[in-house]
């Protein structure tokens, strides 16, 4: 994909060795986290037009507005749903569900966050159930440690498992034309068994040790998870976009509805029904608290992101990328998946698997004509997802969901440090990565 | 008018190593909202005061950045609160005393320092510039008396 408006030589170098150049250095502050990750993307895409690799009009065209649609839009209606308490409320009933036994919780909560990271996205999830979880820790009078780091775990599985969950699965979603069903069906089953199977080491090393004082669990059972609920009208509504925008995601991709579509509908219409029954002033006051809701960091870095890797793209770069990585495995599809696999998931563990994962897809694009096809690139994908995903519980930085829990216990004085995570958090990663690749293998070869 | 002409430059400070439940009996028994902590030198250190006993009292989760927003669902006794204070109560005040409360200089106009105090919506330590000795506290009770009285010398 060769942009024709570009330049021969740029400061003296060739479209590729500039373009080249300014990823890697691009990907290196990103990396060291000296400036922040959005301004960065948008300072690189900005030099990316600038000196002539590409035309803005091109600029714009890289921009993949599906992933940022399905982004904005789901902020929105997760930032007005949260302010029903329903979050807090599914966190609490699951802790009573157990009884207020400390092992139990700790599985509920794992379940609750994977689930809600299944729907939602991991940061948001984990900054719901990480304060309640740290309640009860604290009113039980045991380590909260082995609740966050599941929690952790939990999140970054759930998120594997369906388009929405992850960015790296939007992305991915969004660049193939892979829908909902597609990733659920696919990517659900295998992120559930990775799941139960980290529980297992997670019990025999905290789990069975977790005990509580009755008296202190009588308290946690005190707790009226109904009193969560802030807002029953709000909820309701919430519940019902929710529900549609779900249907959405389900049976959208096969009339030819993009899930930024879906998204942005379902946001239009939950702050519809929330701002209908105020005057004009409280309407805006609303719509700008619910806009302000936006990571727009995130949204930003995506932006610049994808104008930066549809630059180097245009100078060939990534396709004499893809074909060396061809090279490298004899054309082997398996193992060019295991891979993929392996290398996304180490790398996610040590950088942002938002950029990786851009510059993936089109490399992987790439190999559709030495595969025979684009039909031929799915386990491809899916490895892409599974590694990019699952990855992330390799370190602290792995993901931003991790970052956050980590934040929540340094401040309550219970800090998560970088190598002791790593040392537990890195095996048991590779474990679930283990565990995936014979999944691909025998499901798709 | 500036600062240092309404403030009272014999305020009750507190000792930085004194224990919370010391001073909690002390400010309890007088009915002080807060009081300013020094050191031997009489350097201005932070301000200890009711708002950080109740903070004592209420789950860590609530004062979190992004933490419990609602916390109607957690109904508990004074026996419950006190057991967090019991945790705690041993402690040294500086584990606990505000220093978010910006000290003003002497020489603040009347205006900026009726401002802070509105803002801070707390009594406000006066410093000596360039160093961290205390020379007084204004709270409201000493502006609202110099403003009643200057009334009442109009009047009469």
């Amino acid at each position: 994909m060769h942009n024709l408006n570009q330049a021969d030589v740029i400061f003296g170098m060739s479209p590729v060795w500039f373009a080249g150049g300014l990823f890697v250095l691009t990907y290196l502050l990103i990396v060291t986290e000296r400036l922040n990750r959005a301004i960065i993307s948008m300072m690189a895409a900005a030099l990316m037009i600038m000196s002539g690799v590409l035309t803005q009009q091109a600029a714009v065209q890289g921009v993949d507005f599906n992933t940022i649609g399905l982004l904005t839009g789901m902020m929105i209606i997760v930032g007005v749903t949260r302010d029903s308490g329903v979050f807090q409320y599914l966190a609490i009933r699951s802790a009573k569900m157990v009884k207020a036994d400390p092992w139990g919780i700790l599985v509920m909560l794992m379940l609750v966050t994977a689930l809600l990271s299944a729907l939602l996205d991991n940061v948001t999830t984990v900054l719901l159930v990480a304060p309640i979880t740290l309640l009860i820790t604290d009113t039980l009078k045991i380590n909260a440690y082995p609740y966050l780091f599941a929690e952790i775990f939990a999140s970054n599985i759930g998120g594997t498992a369906t388009l929405i969950g992850d960015p790296p699965n939007i992305m991915i979603g969004s660049a193939t034309g892979l829908g909902y069903n597609d990733f659920l069906f696919n990517l659900a089953p295998i992120a559930i068994f990775v799941l139960l199977l980290t529980m297992i080491p997670i019990y025999l090393i905290w789990g069975r040790h977790l005990t509580a004082d009755p008296q202190l669990i009588n308290k946690v059972m005190l707790y009226r998870e109904k009193d969560a609920i802030k807002d029953w009208v709000l909820l309701k509504k919430s519940l019902f976009v929710l529900t549609l925008v779900m249907l959405g995601f389900i049976i959208g991709h096969d009339y030819g509805i993009q899930p930024a579509t879906v998204a942005m509908f379902g946001a239009a219409l939950l702050l519809t029904l929330n701002c209908l029954p105020y005057s004009q002033e409280k309407q805006s006051q609303m719509v700008t608290k619910s806009l302000c809701d936006i990571e727009w960091i995130t949204i930003f870095f995506f932006i610049g992101l994808f104008i930066l890797v549809y630059g180097v793209e245009t100078t060939g770069l990534l396709e004499m990328l893809a074909n060396q990585v061809i090279e490298l495995t004899d054309g082997d599809k398996t193992v060019t998946a295991m891979s993929i696999l392996f290398v996304s998931a180490t790398a996610s563990a040590i950088v942002d698997n938002i950029p990786f994962v851009a510059t993936m897809i089109p490399l992987i694009k790439n190999m559709a004509v030495s595969f025979g096809g684009a039909e031929e690139l799915l386990p491809l994908w899916w490895s892409l997802a599974l590694g990019s995903c699952l990855g992330g519980n390799g370190s602290l930085v792995g993901a931003s969901a991790n970052l956050i829990v980590a934040g929540f216990a340094e401040r309550s004085g219970q800090p998560i440090h970088f190598l002791p995570f790593m040392l537990m958090a890195f095996p048991l990663m590779m474990m679930s990565v283990l565990v995936s690749s014979i999944y691909l293998y025998f499901r798709y070869f | 008018m500036k600062a240092s002409d309404v403030m009272d430059p014999n305020p009750v400070t507190l000792k930085p190593t004194d224990t919370i439940e010391c001073a909690a009996d002390y400010i309890m028994d007088r009915r002080f909202r807060s009081l300013p902590v020094v050191d031997e030198n009489n350097c201005y250190m932070g301000m200890f005061g009711v708002n950080c006993l109740l903070k004592q009292v209420i789950p860590k989760a609530v004062f979190l950045p992004h933490g419990l927003e609602n916390v109607d669902f957690i109904h508990e006794s004074f026996e419950d609160l006190y057991q967090r204070f019991a945790e705690v109560k041993d402690q040294p005040i500086s584990i606990c005393m505000n220093q978010e409360i910006q000290p003003i200089e002497p020489d603040a106009p009347l205006t900026k320092t009726l401002l802070q105090l509105y803002q801070t919506r707390a009594s406000i330590p006066i410093v000596e510039p360039g160093s961290c000795k205390l020379l007084g506290m204004i709270s409201y009770w000493d502006v609202g008396e110099r403003i009643l009285a200057a009334g009442r010398i109009k009047d009469a």
